[in-house]
């Protein structure tokens, strides 16, 4: 089943790095993804993929690169 | 020598059984050495793309290899077939560990990155395995104490030493700047050269290593 999802994570960013890391992991798990806003604070992107490995996306961005500290995610479905 | 950069020694063919896998590091890349239940070599990174375990931990099934952390199973080629926690997903191609060219020549597993690289070629009809060793010292030292006792160069890092009425094919395995495996097997059947000869070359072989490792007490001694 192929899924959507909006996803806003919040905590403690290095930019470069988590958006370097989303790119890599959505690589990996064969999504789509795009990136939106993304700086110290949150950084905010939008996948598209089998819903299993969206969810495996979020874990993995739940633990984030060794240099970002994740405190909260905010995921919507989208259309 | 690096994998990139042409065939190098990781195993002795006999240190790998069917069904086994074994880890193993080339200038500090690790690798897994697994010979599936055909009998076929094969040579990955040792690594599994989901949490990082080491897949030479893993559990080789058929001509499977299973992650030993989550199950995550890989066939021949490195691509992952089957996610035991989500059994229906239809896994991506994106989720594949890094695999090596792997061939098995005179007693030994070889691996490579190289598209173009050449094994070296020798008329052996047999071969008697003797052993793998892991010796402290660069691969440069080894080299030079082989050659002083008469190694005929066969390629880099192997060549052939004539020594107690044997010839042995012998082959370096750079580990890191400061470790060596030198990988040992005796031209000819095992039929002549098992037992004794064996039990000789794996002695000298550890005398070596200890001369190389202690050289203030190889020159008291």
């Amino acid at each position: 089943m192929v899924e959507a999802a909006r996803f806003t994570f919040r905590g403690r960013m290095a930019p470069e790095s988590f958006t370097e890391f989303a790119l890599h992991r959505a690589g990996r798990l064969d999504l789509e993804i795009r990136l939106g806003a993304c700086d110290a604070a949150s950084a905010t992107l939008s996948v598209k993929g089998q819903a299993d490995l969206v969810d495996a996306f979020e874990m993995a961005c739940s633990l984030g690169p060794y240099d970002c500290i994740i405190l909260d995610i905010e995921r919507s479905g989208t259309a | 020598m690096k994998l990139e950069a042409g065939w190098v020694p990781v195993a002795l063919s006999s240190s790998i059984e069917t069904g086994t896998s074994a880890g193993a590091v080339v200038e500090g890349s690790e690798i897994v050495v697994w010979r599936d239940n055909s009998g076929k070599i094969h040579v990955w990174e040792d690594r599994c793309p989901h949490r990082g375990m080491r897949m030479s931990f893993g559990f080789v099934r058929g001509d499977h290899i299973a992650c030993l952390y989550h199950g995550w199973q890989y066939d021949t080629a490195g691509q992952c077939r089957h996610i035991p926690a989500h059994p229906t997903l239809e896994v991506p191609q994106t989720i594949k560990v890094p695999t090596y060219s792997a061939e098995e020549k005179f007693g030994m597993v070889w691996a490579t990155a190289s598209a173009d690289a050449k094994l070296p070629d020798i008329d052996v009809a047999d071969l008697t395995p003797v052993r793998s060793l892991y010796i402290d010292c660069p691969q440069e030292t080894v080299r030079a104490a082989l050659d002083a006792l008469g190694m005929a160069p066969l390629a880099d890092g192997a060549g052939i030493l004539a020594h107690n009425g044997d010839r042995l094919l012998l082959a370096l395995q750079r580990v890191s700047p400061l470790q060596t495996a030198l990988h040992i097997v005796i031209l000819g059947s095992s039929d002549v050269h098992g037992g004794a000869s064996q039990k000789h070359t794996a002695h000298w072989a550890e005398s070596l290593r200890f001369r190389l490792e202690n050289p203030d007490v190889a020159e008291v001694a």
